[in-house]
């Protein structure tokens, strides 16, 4: 807690926030990443698609789901390379892309990552891409695309 | 009052705190400080006010529930405080809680203050807390979404689609830095050449450090109050909002349709025309402040508000056209990106800037004046709130 006369500042206590995340309503989609495949949920009332998945219908109200498998080409929709890094992710040490890509009428989020270990490249807007699952270093599942052009 | 959906609101009063790094000033100085301005600005004092309304963004400040904190050291304990919080559009969304109340019959004088000191944090800290602007465990706890990055996924899909460039998007940065170097308000006040903000380093590819506005401190306030209460005040130096649209869309990017616009800015807008009367606002409208938070926002605003078409964003700045003797100058303050954007502050700020201008208070900054109106467009997260107010007098 020093204080600063050169600054005209002090320090504030230690502040942790750590939450729990509840996942019980879509647990089939991070059971899905360990697998190697991604979840969609489809509502068995109307048909809307969800991507990230959801328990229930924003559309018409139904919690009546259902789990639908996103395979297959995927088209990157847009994409960045982020250089300045957020709390919790410097373990990436080197700059990560992140896009989006569309699977049909589903479109999910995922890290753009090159053939070559350890190197980086840069997507295009309208790549062809195939997408798997994996773990960072920090152990959370989440979506790879890789290039299929 | 009573007047219910009759009553014609009014701003009486502004105020706006230099931004930047306001280490020297806690978020209770720094709102007295914008309060203090808009209550002399309006000729009131602070037993006039009936309600506050505090908007901020939270999370960054030590202060977690700051609304009381203000109140109480602005002397409105008792008057409210209502707290607002709609991310980078909170000071839009406090303005509409103060504007309804008065609608409503319910207050005639009513105070909004909009308020962040994001450097009360460090800049992976910050970076963490914007990060987590869309839906954070579908994204930010996956993929380490930052602020900067949500608007370059934008800007790729924009400039894939249309052809926008770096340059182009560099030369929003020059004209809003040419801008605020000539605003004693602004965080950066001085000019930048294109080379420079051209071959600055990326922070988001396609996004480099000249596309993106600072990490600020600052606050803001504006008093209303409605037309009655103007006349029994005998006060004639008002700027009247004339229309005001607001609109939203997902929180999950993958829920999007599409990237290389934002549909809660085409939303917004429309329904503030519709309500002010504006069916042209390239002629109807004299000077505007866009939420150019990255130089593609602001590009993707021109089209977005029907400025241009569709696609042809890049070639209105390129073209000057909204410049000092533009089609529509824009961010005659500085913008964000120059003056600075304390999340919650902005949207205050840009009512501000234009009521100032609509008052031909702006001194070096004054644009032409022909219709007296002025627009205001804020966004909140990545399109995720989106508002406009047309204002006039």
């Amino acid at each position: 807690m020093s204080r600063s006369e050169e600054t005209g500042v002090m320090e504030s206590r230690t502040f942790v926030l750590r939450h729990k995340l509840p996942i019980a309503r879509v647990e089939k989609y991070w059971k899905g990443l360990e697998e190697g495949k991604i979840y969609g949920t489809q509502c068995k009332a109307c048909g809307a698609k969800f991507s990230p998945p959801q328990a229930d219908c924003s559309y018409c109200y139904s919690s009546d789901m259902e789990w639908v498998e996103i395979s297959g080409e995927g088209v990157i929709e847009c994409f960045t390379q982020l250089y300045s890094f957020p709390q919790g992710f410097e373990f990436a040490g080197k700059p990560y892309v992140i896009a989006v890509a569309s699977f049909g009428d589903f479109r999910i989020m995922g890290w753009f990552v090159s053939e070559k270990e350890g190197e980086v490249s840069l997507p295009q807007v309208g790549m062809k891409v195939k997408a798997e699952t994996g773990q960072d270093e920090t152990g959370v599942w989440k979506v790879y695309f890789r290039s299929v052009e | 009052m009573g007047m219910g959906s009759e009553t014609r609101v009014g701003i009486i009063g502004v105020g706006c705190t230099k931004f930047g790094v306001r280490d020297d000033a806690t978020i209770q100085e720094i709102a007295f400080e914008a309060v203090r301005e808009a209550l002399q600005d309006a000729g009131v004092t602070r037993e006039d006010i009936q309600l506050s309304v505090v908007g901020t963004a939270g999370t960054r400040s030590y202060e977690l529930m700051p609304a009381v904190p203000i109140n109480e050291y602005c002397g409105f304990a008792g008057k409210g405080p209502i707290r607002v919080e709609a991310a980078c559009a909170t000071g839009s969304a406090a303005v509409y809680t103060a504007y309804t109340s008065i609608r409503a019959g319910i207050a005639d004088l009513a105070v909004a203050i909009g308020f962040e000191k994001m450097n009360e944090v460090d800049t992976p800290t910050s970076l963490a807390v914007g990060g987590r602007s869309g839906s954070y465990l579908w994204e930010f706890h996956q993929y380490g979404t930052t602020f900067p990055g949500y608007y370059a996924m934008l800007a790729a899909a924009h400039m894939a689609r249309y052809g926008t460039t770096d340059k182009q998007m560099a030369m929003v940065a020059v004209k809003n830095h040419r801008n605020a170097a000539k605003n004693p308000k602004a965080q950066f006040r001085k000019e930048i050449t294109l080379e420079k903000a051209v071959g600055s380093r990326y922070v988001a590819y396609p996004l480099r450090l000249f596309d993106c506005s600072p990490i600020s401190d600052g606050a803001a306030a504006a008093v209303l109050a409605s037309e009655e209460k103007i006349k029994e005040l005998g006060i004639d130096n008002v700027v009247w909002i004339e229309g005001v649209g607001y609109s939203s869309d997902t929180a999950n990017m993958p829920k999007r349709a599409d990237y290389a616009g934002l549909k809660a800015s085409v939303e917004a807008s429309q329904m503030a025309y519709r309500m002010a009367g504006i069916d042209d606002p390239l002629k109807q409208i004299d000077v505007a402040a866009l939420h150019d938070c990255f130089t593609i926002a602001e590009i993707m605003a021109y089209e977005d508000l029907g400025f241009c078409r569709k696609g042809e964003g890049g070639k209105f700045i390129e073209e000057g056209e909204s410049d000092f003797g533009g089609k529509l100058p824009v961010n005659t303050f500085g913008g964000l990106k120059a003056k600075g954007h304390p999340l919650g502050a902005t949207g205050v700020a840009m009512i501000y800037e234009i009521v100032k201008q609509l008052r031909e208070e702006a001194g070096d900054l004054q644009a032409e004046l022909k219709n007296y109106k002025g627009l205001t467009h804020n966004i909140g997260g990545t399109g995720h709130f989106g508002w406009v107010y047309i204002l006039g007098v």
